[in-house]
């Protein structure tokens, strides 16, 4: 049984697109998202030096714009939800960065369910 | 004993196993699968500890290196291609170092990151022409114990001790879908390749002729190979645990190597911070003088050219000419602006390709009488040298398609 769902997996993986193609690049968004979160929350309460909280929301930010960019469905429900992260200030409140990280795992888990 | 004759073993094992590829692998394994992958880890130890310890006493007995005599063994052919594969790989592997280096800087002082990657490839190729090769280990390996803050968070953390200490058993997580199993098996051979790399033999032995060993540091050699080894493997299992306990409940599966930075940081605030990113420094760096030298000496080697950084520069000009190359090769990499993740990734799945064409030989030679006389292999070493020559063939083989199933470990 587990050697036919790995080859049905194969096949799949091979012909993959679409969401399930953009699956690997919303997991990374919600990653960022929630790691963003972490740097600003620990950052607000002063446990963080300000070089490493800006270098990384920087390459945060740079990471999350290959995500998006790499999206084949761009225009799609968490192309949205992604682009809007992007909009965030740097700062963003932990509490807002921690929302979209559920709303993209929320969709990640819709489509692994699918 | 002298402790500071372990220096070569620590700087081995410390640039070795918290090098850029671990920091990123063992923080992005203890997020997605908790504390199920520490046996690979374990398991992987052992397989370095056998492999350097034989690659030392090779070193010390036949007093020649490993790449001397594999080209003697093998033949020219054989010889050559895996002389032009553990090039490639050592190549890439030193270019990921290079980058990571850099951005490690980046997070200590804001510094923009290109302009870092060349202040970081002079500052490193000016440590290698100023030290002696004993002050080079010492410095990368003593100042990467920096990273023992990992170690120390764990505690700070209050891991689940019971949960951790279960994941020392092999095992493969329940309940795991077909893909999730697919990504564990990409992250397992990953750990192997990434702790197993073909560049720390090739340093440790040469280094130990370097430091003039002889048959009468055989205790040494163990000694070094077992203590540095088995610090590398506790450092690198203390990057996962705690990510494991701060990343996996963030839903954060940490994609860069500042990410690990945070496992120090957040109990222990700027200092924990700071300690993390200096024993980053360091441990990477080292990794970037191992495998750059690992090259050179490689080369120096197969060709019966003057080699060894005991030497003055100019009493071995083809080795000092080499390496410094090298390093400017690996630089030429990262300036092309390719991702430093990426290095990372291939540099991994190119030295699992070569791990059975690094370590077949060292296991013929280290059992041959002709070279070794009475300090051929013993039984338990052979048997375990041949099992783990097995391991590193299968995983070898699977790699690729794991890594093209899983899309590179992200699912």
């Amino acid at each position: 049984m587990r050697r036919w769902s790995l080859l049905l997996f194969v096949l799949l993986t091979a012909c993959g697109q679409g969401p399930q193609a953009d699956l690997q690049y919303i997991k990374q968004a919600r990653s960022i998202s929630a790691e963003w979160a972490l740097v600003n929350e620990q950052a607000n309460r002063g446990r963080l030096t300000i070089t490493y909280v800006q270098s990384m929301r920087g390459w945060l930010h740079d990471g999350l714009e290959t995500a998006s960019g790499s999206l084949s469905q761009p225009h799609s429900r968490y192309g949205a939800e992604i682009r809007a992260l992007l909009a965030e200030p740097p700062d963003a409140a932990p509490a807002e960065l921690r929302r979209y990280a559920e709303a993209l795992k929320q969709i990640e888990a819709e489509f692994e369910s699918a | 004993m002298n402790p500071l004759e372990l220096t070569l073993g620590i700087m081995t094992a410390v640039g070795g196993f918290v090098d850029i590829s671990e920091l990123v692998f063992a923080a992005k394994a203890g997020s997605t699968f908790g504390f199920a992958l520490v046996w690979v880890f374990a398991f992987s130890t052992v397989g370095i500890i056998v492999f350097s310890e034989m690659s030392g006493r090779v070193a010390a007995v036949a007093k020649q290196p490993v790449f001397s005599l594999m080209r003697h063994r093998l033949g020219l052919k054989l010889g050559l291609i895996t002389l032009i594969a553990s090039i490639i790989s050592n190549l890439i592997t030193c270019a990921a170092e290079i980058g990571g280096v850099a951005l490690i800087l980046n997070y200590l002082t804001g510094g923009p990151y290109l302009p870092m990657v060349i202040a970081v490839t002079v500052a490193l190729i000016a440590s290698i022409w100023v030290l002696p090769f004993k002050w080079v280990e010492r410095a990368y390996g003593l100042l990467g114990l920096f990273m023992v803050v990992f170690a120390v968070a764990l505690v700070a953390n209050h891991p689940q001790w019971h949960q951790l200490a279960g994941g020392f058993v092999p095992q493969v997580p329940d309940g795991l879908s077909t893909k999730e199993l697919l990504t564990f098996g990409y992250f397992a051979v990953a750990i192997v390749s990434a702790v197993m790399f073909p560049y720390e033999v090739y340093f440790y032995s040469s280094g130990g002729i370097e430091e003039g060993w002889s048959p009468k540091d055989i205790l040494t050699n163990r000694l070094t190979s077992i203590l540095g080894m088995g610090l590398g493997s506790l450092l690198a299992i203390s990057i996962l645990a705690n990510s494991a306990v701060v990343f996996g409940p963030a839903n954060v599966n940490p994609e860069i190597p500042g990410s690990a930075a945070l496992e120090a940081a957040i109990p222990f605030g700027k200092w924990g911070l700071i300690l993390a990113l200096l024993g980053m420094f360091f441990a990477v760096a080292g990794a970037a003088v191992e495998t750059c030298l690992a090259n050179a000496y490689s080369i120096a080697q197969f060709f019966g050219w003057k080699w060894g950084r005991h030497k003055k520069p100019w009493e071995a000009p083809r080795f000092t000419v080499t390496w410094i190359l090298l390093f400017v090769a690996a630089l030429g990499i990262v300036l092309t602006g390719v991702d430093v993740m990426t290095l990372v990734e291939f540099a991994v799945l190119f030295s699992i390709l070569v791990l059975p064409l690094t370590y077949l030989p060292l296991l013929l030679l280290s059992g041959d009488r002709a070279f070794m006389g009475r300090y051929i292999n013993g039984a338990i070493t052979k048997t375990l040298g041949w099992f783990y020559f097995c391991v590193v063939t299968v995983a070898a083989m699977v790699a690729l398609p794991l890594y093209f199933l899983t899309s590179g470990g992200n699912g």
